[in-house]
């Protein structure tokens, strides 16, 4: 009998789904951005001296809760316990991946402190183009794409790499570089880091793993990784503690922005899921057009700009959508979508996956069980619910201990904001249940 | 047979782990990135 593992994954699948799923995977890419780009705007309500490393780290917190309660909310820990039967060594990659990002996200922060955001956003933007490049390498991606496609998908990666370049010049407000080798290496190595992050997303989803799962395992090493770094270089338990009771007050901004940068990055693995990590990089990082509309329409930055510095906002935000509507633009073809199928072969022979499982992963179908019935549905246990009501708690409790940012807001803007990311997640969460229904 | 997969034998999925290029190309650049924080800090 043939074993389950060396099964030959079916040829096609039917180029209806394929375009449907693509579709999913680009307005997830979309709705990536608008979530990841307000996620920073809780962080500019802190106004207390609290180090940058104590910031990023109860960021992790909030992701970290938010992380191991959304998943149990909207599948059941069940479910990933069923992920992790079919493919156990992708917690390696999960974890793997935590660690890049909090090493990463420290990096930028003494680059931002070293170069200043103008210099550093545009070098560790260099992401995208990492990111075709692992994904061309690594995955199969691009690959039989032809001419037209590559020239879009690059092109659109430049064009959003320039924009991003005109947005961070014009709203930068630093002082000139005072460690400019140091702050080039940190950027650059954040740049580095987070394009190569993308390598055990795209192994885990071409293997089958659901995304809601993959990031419960990412977190543990994210925070891991954290915790250790705000550790070493943030004086030791005692001076960190110190640091966390001078933080009380804001904890409940930090942990929010936290819990939105959790769903902007869940949108964002379901676009690498469904589109790739070469085009899915470049559309989630709109985020930075997203940032700055937060800072300008609703916290004022920017106000009484020089026209030139105007025509630079407008040219840059005009760069950026134009690379991520060619990206957009960029479907994949038949040919390209079968070297995937290739690609993920590869991982369900090595690993001994089972090959239905990669199958339905790629068609964003629920796999049969090995009996060959279909698999249960998702049940929540007791489990699920403590974890929900115990993240619930700890927001309710941090917001009611949280302080009343004494800072102008543009209350309208804010709301048009926050409508525009409830449209997206609304958009994106229907457009997932119907076409896969989070498998 | 799922059995016979060099990754379903004990210790075989470690084996398949460390010998994968998808492992290494992270893990040397989280090695590097480390590396760089710590000579910048």
């Amino acid at each position: 009998m043939e074993s389950s593992s060396t099964k030959i994954i079916p040829q096609s699948v039917e180029s209806l789904r394929l375009r449907k799923l693509q579709l999913v995977g680009i307005l997830c890419g979309f709705g990536a951005g608008a979530w990841l780009g307000a996620a920073e705007a809780p962080t500019k309500l802190v106004k207390l001296g609290v180090s940058p490393l104590v910031v990023s780290l109860l960021m992790v917190f909030g992701v970290f809760l938010a992380r191991w309660s959304l998943p149990a909310l909207i599948r059941g820990t069940g479910q990933m316990r069923a992920d992790i039967r079919q493919a156990p060594h992708l917690i390696v990659w999960g974890i793997l991946a935590g660690c890049l990002w909090a090493v990463a996200n420290t990096l930028t922060i003494f680059a931002i402190r070293d170069i200043g955001l103008s210099i550093a956003f545009p070098l560790w933007n260099i992401n995208s183009l990492l990111g075709i490049f692992w994904g061309y390498l690594l995955f199969n991606e691009l690959r039989d794409a032809g001419k037209l496609r590559w020239l879009t998908v690059l092109g659109g990666a430049l064009l959003m790499f320039l924009g991003a370049t005109l947005l961070a010049v014009a709203s930068s407000t630093t002082s000139p570089a005072e460690h400019p080798l140091r702050g080039i290496l940190a950027a650059l190595g954040a740049g580095l880091l987070w394009g190569t992050m993308y390598v055990p997303y795209r192994k885990a989803y071409l293997t089958g793993m659901n995304p809601l799962s993959f990031i419960a395992f990412f977190t543990i090493g994210e925070l891991g990784m954290m915790l250790t770094l705000a550790l070493l270089y943030g004086g030791g338990p005692v001076a960190l503690s110190h640091q966390l009771g001078l933080a009380r007050p804001v904890l409940f901004w930090l942990m929010l922005g936290g819990f939105v940068w959790v769903i902007g990055d869940l949108f964002q693995q379901f676009a690498a899921k469904y589109i790739g990590i070469s085009r899915g990089i470049p559309l989630s990082n709109t985020n930075q057009l997203w940032g700055l509309l937060w800072g300008i329409l609703v916290f004022g930055e920017l106000r009484g700009l020089s026209t030139s510095l105007y025509a630079q906002v407008i040219g840059g935000s005009l760069l950026m959508a134009a690379g991520a509507g060619a990206i957009a633009l960029s479907s994949v073809t038949g040919k390209e979508h079968a070297r995937w199928k290739q690609a993920a072969d590869r991982e369900s022979q090595r690993y001994g996956v089972d090959a239905d499982y990669v199958q339905a992963a790629l068609s964003g179908n629920q796999a049969s069980s090995p009996s060959g019935l279909p698999a249960p549905k998702s049940a929540r246990t007791w489990l699920d619910y403590v974890l929900v009501i115990a993240a619930t708690t700890i927001f309710i409790t941090l917001a009611v201990l949280a302080r009343a940012p004494n800072m102008a807001l543009n209350w309208p803007a804010l709301a048009a904001l926050a409508a525009a990311m409830l449209i997206f997640l609304l958009a994106c969460g229907l457009a997932l249940g119907r076409t896969t229904r989070f498998n | 047979m799922l059995d016979e997969n060099p990754a379903k034998k004990p210790g075989g999925v470690w084996i398949m782990i460390l010998t994968d290029l998808h492992f290494w190309v992270p893990a040397i650049i989280l090695l590097a990135g480390l590396a760089v924080l710590h000579w910048i800090r």
